[in-house]
């Protein structure tokens, strides 16, 4: 019974549904269970953002470490590393990856290939943010963590960083906004995601308005649903501050 | 307790310690003034090596902490610090910025450092402020913590870098008092201050930093009743205590 009403609503759209937003709804949508590719898209989407933001966060941490080192062969590698990412187009660091360096060589999945490339993208903003935090915690805090004879290390873990990671909060947030919406273009190594996903439809049904809009709807909730996460846990962690 | 010999200091081409000798026995409370930019705070920088000397040699309780093989870290937690603009860590309460180094350093369990926290906080009159945060104090209740802070480590020298110097003229004396009693216990302390009945009052003797040199020291009597030196004589007739109105 099931079965006869799917393969029913495959092929002729349900009553009152002939024409109109519903009819592009049944097309784009509903017919042939195109809805499936939206959501396979979006974990795909989630998927990269999800890894890449992890990455980044590691890479862009240990970058700003380095960068805030006194040494200068760790600040020099750390500052390359910025500069080179961070001067080349994230779409044109996903093809040289894919097409010319992993692709290749390597058996690894498409989506673990952009996982990777954007997690490196990521790491070099990243640190950028984390360094600002640092930079932004008064020396006194140092100097106050020092005299009571904790080590560099110490200081940096217990007194630096709680503080540092709560004033690059905001920055953070908008970097994982940004890379989340970056992802979208990973569909020009073949990684069907939800951007990818909207594009196959629109090619087969010849509509291009329904897919791609219900595309940008899905990104814009991913967003919004985000945002208010990052802000819960601003709110959590400024509990200290009477500002 | 704290030997200092040829001590200098200059940043970039600007000399601000001129080969500093001093010796401080224990218990002795050495009240440090003169005025701006003569070298005082960074002289007291200096023996914490928060500032490194371009050149000297200190002698903390008798290790030698410009030596490289100084463990400076050690000799931190017996030297105490309390700054102008208190430094409390922001993100911790009153009580976890008493207790973070106790816990971390000398790995006291959580229990021993919250009671010697508490009493400290006692010994200070902030015991209702223990879960409170820096930021909801006063500017004398943040110094009267970051004075407990340091206590906090059971050091045997405490340096006081103008600890009233950022507050408010009402909250000078709750802070001096705290540092009043401290002397009374026998601890040994560096205080640089612009507080001149305090130092009259408090300390056991009295350098006066001109320069980069220690200009004149003596006993509190001496330096502030008969000053020798013309320099002191003009500082503390601007800073207005000078010989007879006092």
């Amino acid at each position: 019974m099931i079965g006869v009403l799917l393969t029913s609503i495959n092929d002729i759209p349900p009553s009152g549904w002939e024409d109109g937003i519903l009819y592009q709804i049944w097309l784009n949508l509903i017919r042939h269970d195109r809805w499936q590719l939206i959501l396979q898209g979006l974990g795909v989407a989630l998927q990269i953002a999800f890894f890449s933001i992890i990455i980044g966060l590691i890479l862009g941490f240990f970058t700003a470490l380095m960068r805030t080192s006194k040494f200068k062969a760790l600040r020099t590698v750390a500052m390359t590393y910025v500069t080179v990412i961070r001067g080349i187009p994230m779409l044109v660091q996903l093809m040289i990856l894919y097409f010319a360096i992993l692709g290749p060589y390597t058996n690894l999945p498409k989506i673990l290939i952009a996982i990777i490339a954007f997690g490196i993208n990521s790491g070099a903003y990243t640190s950028e943010i984390f360094r600002a935090g640092i930079l932004s915690v008064d020396y006194g805090q140092t100097e106050a963590g020092r005299s009571l004879g904790f080590s560099t290390a110490q200081t940096m873990r217990l007194i630096i960083l709680p503080q540092a990671v709560k004033n690059a909060l905001p920055s953070l947030g908008n970097e994982f906004i940004l890379l989340l919406k970056e992802t979208s273009i990973a569909g020009f190594i073949g990684v069907q995601d939800l951007t990818k996903a909207g594009d196959i439809i629109r090619s087969r049904t010849f509509s291009a308005f329904t897919p791609l809009i219900t595309v940008a709807i899905i990104y814009l909730i991913l967003v919004m649903t985000l945002t208010w996460l990052l802000s819960k846990l601003e709110r959590r962690l400024r509990k200290g501050d009477t500002r | 307790m704290i030997h200092v010999e040829n001590l200098c200091k200059s940043f970039d081409k600007l000399l601000v310690l001129n080969d500093i000798n001093q010796n401080i026995e224990k218990g002795e409370r050495v009240v440090v003034i003169g005025p701006s930019g003569s070298g005082k705070s960074t002289f007291l920088r200096c023996l914490n090596l928060l500032e490194r000397p371009t050149s000297g040699r200190i002698w903390v309780e008798g290790e030698e902490i410009t030596s490289k093989k100084c463990n400076i870290n050690k000799i931190r937690c017996k030297m105490g610090m309390v700054f102008q603009h208190f430094n409390l860590f922001p993100h911790k309460s009153v009580l976890d910025n008493l207790t973070l180094a106790p816990l971390h350093i000398k790995h006291q369990s959580a229990a021993d450092a919250k009671e010697f926290a508490m009493g400290l906080l006692e010994r200070v009159g902030l015991t209702d402020k223990a879960y409170s945060y820096p930021a909801q104090l006063s500017g004398g209740q943040k110094q009267r913590v970051a004075i407990a802070r340091s206590l906090a480590m059971q050091p045997h020298i405490m340096l006081f870098d103008e600890p009233t110097s950022a507050l408010d003229p009402e909250m000078v004396g709750e802070v001096l008092d705290v540092m009043r009693n401290l002397a009374e216990e026998g601890m040994t302390m560096i205080v640089v201050t612009h507080e001149m009945g305090f130092a009259r009052e408090v300390g056991s003797r009295v350098l006066f930093m001109d320069n980069g040199v220690i200009a004149e020291q003596g006993s509190p009597k001496d330096i502030f009743s008969n000053p020798q030196n013309p320099r002191t004589k003009q500082f503390l007739k601007i800073t207005n205590h000078g010989g007879g109105n006092l």
